[in-house]
């Protein structure tokens, strides 16, 4: 129960139209809030969360709820769901120096939008973009395939403001491209799942959107010639925009994403094509052209990490190592999803070492999965399971360094633990 | 503090020749290239091993000595000046590339190493360090960490930090951790990413994973001349709202080319009001038409002249006169202060006027010569030290190009960082709470102060909140004041 004195107080902050005790749609690994608020306002948020902490009342953050899957059990009885939804301004768009300010509660599909009117883009490839905030991506450090091109929202993310645990505004970075004043905080908030403060809003530069595309798929009878078409690409001066590794059952791909110039759009096409066959490809194709129908493609493969649907049955894992040792880590994943008798899809980020995997299953066999994968590839985090498989599995993986340090630094800026109690790495 | 029996202890830790303690010596080491602060270090030690500079921070911390980390002494903002003595600790002699992982896109460097050096060794596997700052034929990656540094190619390639896989770091209390080692998706907080950027003031790195970045295929570059800067800089500025993407844009205005002309035997005429360095690179295919687009844009604001350079001969040395155009400034006066800043690209053009305007200001010659892609300013203050006035106007026009660039929204540094040189104008641009989150950070890592206390943070009075959080600062002030 929430002291009812913090109840009126955050009527009084945020207004009674965006305080919901439908709570049900924001439980967090299954389990419910005590209450749902809607702040309008960073103002808002500041004050709102000003009086959780002096009430000693715990928050989970939530953007889309397109990732809120990730992590542990939330370390609390009672706790209140912070929405970022009222907040969903562009605050800055200067089109000509390639940089945005936005807050924390617009989705990716408004702000591509909203770029695309510019002929811009941010690269960043989220799943279920629709949902997806720029918070909720920016606290989960989530990548995208054009992450080989473009890098993540660490490459991208200029300037931030947040809210910290006290309900304190600060803010870091700035908006031009290039920024060594102070410390970079920003990196410090990005991927800390909300527990180290509540990201409001968000500066990047920008790309501008390329002039021609192209995707091609490479399939391969064997997953071991499509890492010979993995190791040509890795060696080569290519410059793709994205290559993902797929596998479904029997059959594995691999997906090349092209942009650029027409000229070195046109170049890759002919490139990879010989590459391809050189490694062995059943069958090449370029399954499409220009960006809108690239676009279009791709939006499935952004997917893949995607945990909103999930089926009774399935787990959802990334798996990160070196991009050298990829293919032996799924080999790994492979032959002990065959052991256990589970179905098993895999999206890669195959020039990174980037794995998601979708496994399918009963808990029992999921569990020996886990445990078998875990021991060889100790970064294996669990992004999407049933509550109770996930509250009982180690979902960040396994022998994490430097965990003192990190206390220190989550005791620094939330020393009562208020903000997403348990549910990061410490 | 008893000297003579510190720098005994230290001796035993890395042997006799690994001590500075030479009055004489040490002034070598009283600042780094920004001389404007200097202060003389108690002693200067040089550790071969991340085990030797644990043992040198834990008997720091027993002496009560502050550590005042230092690479090539390049940096350009006081961050290695021992401002209040201490214990220097170089990386000189910690300056070997470990293993380079080609299949893994990594490269294992200890500190020391030189930028330069490092990108020379990579060549032959088709590789490069894509941080590239002028000074990189000196300056080492340690330092190029600890500033986030950047450089011409950073336009495209991106700051240091997009470089850094994962860091080998001792902390002030002596503990040797690591960040990291190419590991795509690390779990937990970013330390790595806190690391880069920090001025030495949160611990020492001893060793670095960092990333491969291929070489291009094919490299273009041009040299397009204007009659004055403003032509350049709007060029730059629609270059960049026309959504091409260069690998780099250097402007160097007519003092600068002035400085370089004749010594890199340019052959640029003399009605040159500056010069815009355009290169793009890739794959061969599309590099004509890119680079065609980008010189329209150039004719269209009032080119007199684009040459291109043909050969990489050609080309390296129309780099060489960019990056070495600093030194060159010796030929124009006796002393130079380069000042850091950066405004947003579409501000670059009335930035530029205002900088001149700043120059007349204040009687003294500005020569400007910066990475103009990134909107990043480097107006060059020429003057005279021996002359009390001319030293003063330096500084009060330096300040005057911050707060310009403030005003258009920009900031205070862009690759140089903070030290001692732009410590008090922090308040500038942050409140005291965005001050205090920093804050916060450091104390994570350094809740005594150990490393090169006094930096980065602003001195000033009236920030309580700060000086709170900071407190354990305050163990060192007997030394600052000494």
């Amino acid at each position: 129960m929430l002291p009812a004195a913090l109840t009126r107080q955050l009527v009084e902050i945020v207004g009674p139209e965006r305080i919901s005790e439908e709570t049900a749609p924001f439980a967090v690994h299954g389990r419910s809030p005590a209450l749902v608020i809607s702040p309008s306002s960073v103002e808002q948020v500041a004050r709102a969360v000003a009086a959780c902490h002096a009430a000693r009342v715990p928050l989970a953050p939530w953007g889309g709820g397109t990732r809120q899957r990730w992590g542990r059990p939330i370390a609390a009885e009672t706790f209140v769901v912070l929405r970022t939804s009222g907040l969903q301004a562009i605050l800055m768009h200067e089109p000509d120096d390639l940089t945005i300010s936005v807050e924390a509660g617009m989705t990716f599909a408004a702000l591509d939008a909203a770029l695309a009117a510019h002929n811009q883009m941010l690269p960043l490839d989220p799943p279920r973009p629709a949902l997806s905030t720029i918070g909720g991506l920016l606290a989960s450090g989530a990548d995208g395939p054009r992450r080989l091109a473009y890098g993540t929202s660490r490459d991208l993310l200029i300037g931030i403001r947040v809210v910290e645990a006290t309900g304190r505004i600060s803010k870091a970075g700035g908006m031009v491209v290039k920024n060594v004043s102070g410390f970079d905080m920003m990196k410090l908030y990005l991927g800390s799942l909300g527990t180290l403060a509540i990201i409001v809003s968000a500066n990047f530069k920008l790309m501008p959107r390329p002039r021609a595309a192209a995707s091609l798929s490479c399939f391969f009878e064997q997953p071991e010639r499509a890492f010979r078409l993995i190791t040509a690409l890795s060696a080569s001066q290519l410059i793709p925009a994205a290559v993902e590794y797929r596998e479904d059952g029997t059959t594995a791909s691999i997906e090349v994403r092209i942009e650029g110039l027409p000229a070195a759009v046109e170049r890759h096409v002919r490139d990879v094509r010989r590459l391809a066959e050189e490694a062995g490809a059943g069958s090449v194709s370029v399954v499409a052209e220009g960006l809108a129908a690239v676009e279009e493609r791709w939006a499935d493969f952004n997917d893949a990490p995607q945990t909103v649907d999930l089926a009774a049955d399935e787990l959802v894992a990334r798996l990160s190592c070196l991009p050298g040792a990829l293919e032996a880590a799924l080999g790994d994943v492979r032959a002990r999803a065959a052991r256990e008798g589970l179905l098993l899809r895999v999206q890669a980020r195959a020039l990174s070492g980037v794995a998601y995997l979708r496994l399918r299953g009963s808990d029992e066999h999921l569990r020996a999965w886990h445990a078998a994968i875990l021991a060889r590839w100790p970064q294996l985090v669990v992004i999407g399971a049933q509550p109770a498989l996930a509250a009982e599995l180690p979902v960040w993986g396994a022998g994490i360094a430097n965990l003192d340090l990190m206390r220190r630094i989550k005791q620094e800026f939330d020393p009562e633990n208020l903000l997403n109690p348990g549910r990061y790495v410490v | 503090m008893n000297r003579s029996q510190l720098i005994e202890e230290l001796r035993h830790v890395v042997g006799p020749t690994g001590v500075v303690a030479d009055p004489v010596a040490l002034m070598t080491y009283d600042a780094d290239g920004c001389v404007m602060d200097t202060g003389e270090p108690q002693v200067v030690v040089l550790p071969t091993s991340a085990e030797q500079v644990s043992a040198v921070v834990r008997l720091a911390a027993r002496y009560g000595a502050p550590i005042v980390p230092r690479g090539a002494g390049t940096g350009l903002a006081g961050g290695a000046t021992p401002i209040g003595g201490g214990i220097v600790v170089s990386t000189a002699r910690m300056d070997r590339v470990l293993e380079i992982d080609a299949r893994n896109g990594r490269v294992l460097c200890q500190p020391g190493v030189i930028n330069w050096e490092l990108s020379q060794l990579l060549k032959p596997y088709g590789y490069q360090f894509a941080p590239d700052p002028s000074s990189q034929k000196a300056c080492t990656v340690g330092g190029n960490i600890a500033n986030n540094a950047g450089g011409p190619h950073c336009l495209k390639y991106g700051i240091t930090s997009s470089h850094v896989l994962g860091v080998q770091m001792v902390l002030p209390d002596g503990s040797i951790i690591w960040t990291g080692d190419g590991n795509p998706a690390p779990v937990g907080y970013d330390l790595t990413g806190v690391i880069t950027g920090s001025e030495g003031t949160i611990g020492l790195v001893t060793a670095a994973w960092l990333r491969l970045t291929r070489l291009p295929e094919a490299v273009r570059v041009v040299l397009a001349l204007f009659p004055d800067i403003a032509g350049a800089s709007a060029s730059v500025s629609q270059v960049i709202a026309s959504g091409f993407l260069p690998a780099a844009l250097e402007i160097m205005d007519r003092l600068a080319i002035k400085a370089v002309n004749d010594m890199y035997k340019l052959g640029l005429p003399e009605q040159a009001g500056a010069a815009l360095l355009i290169e793009v690179d890739g794959v061969d295919d599309g590099l004509d038409e890119l680079l065609a687009d980008i010189t329209a844009v150039c004719w269209r604001n009032g080119a007199i002249d684009v040459r291109p350079a043909r050969t990489p001969a050609e080309q390296n040395q129309v780099w060489a006169a960019r990056k070495n155009a600093f030194g060159a400034m010796g030929r124009l006066a006796p002393t130079y202060y380069l000042v850091d800043t950066v405004v947003p690209r579409t501000r670059l053009p009335y930035t530029m006027e205002q900088v001149g305007r700043i120059s007349q200001e204040y009687r003294l010659p500005i020569a400007n010569v910066f990475h103009a892609g990134d909107g990043n300013l480097h107006p060059i203050i020429l003057f005279d030290r021996r002359d009390r006035s001319q030293n003063q106007r330096a500084l009060e026009a330096a300040t005057g190009v911050m707060h310009v660039s403030i005003e258009q929204g920009g900031v205070i540094s862009g690759e140089h960082g903070i030290g001692v040189e732009k410590q008090d104008y922090m308040t500038l641009l942050f409140s005291t709470d965005d001050l205090a989150a920093m804050a916060g950070l450091h104390q994570s890592f350094d809740p005594y102060d150990l490393f090169n206390p006094g930096k980065v943070f602003p001195k000033g009075r009236g920030c309580g909140e700060l000086a709170a959080l900071r407190k354990a600062g305050v163990a060192w002030s007997e030394l600052k004041t000494r």
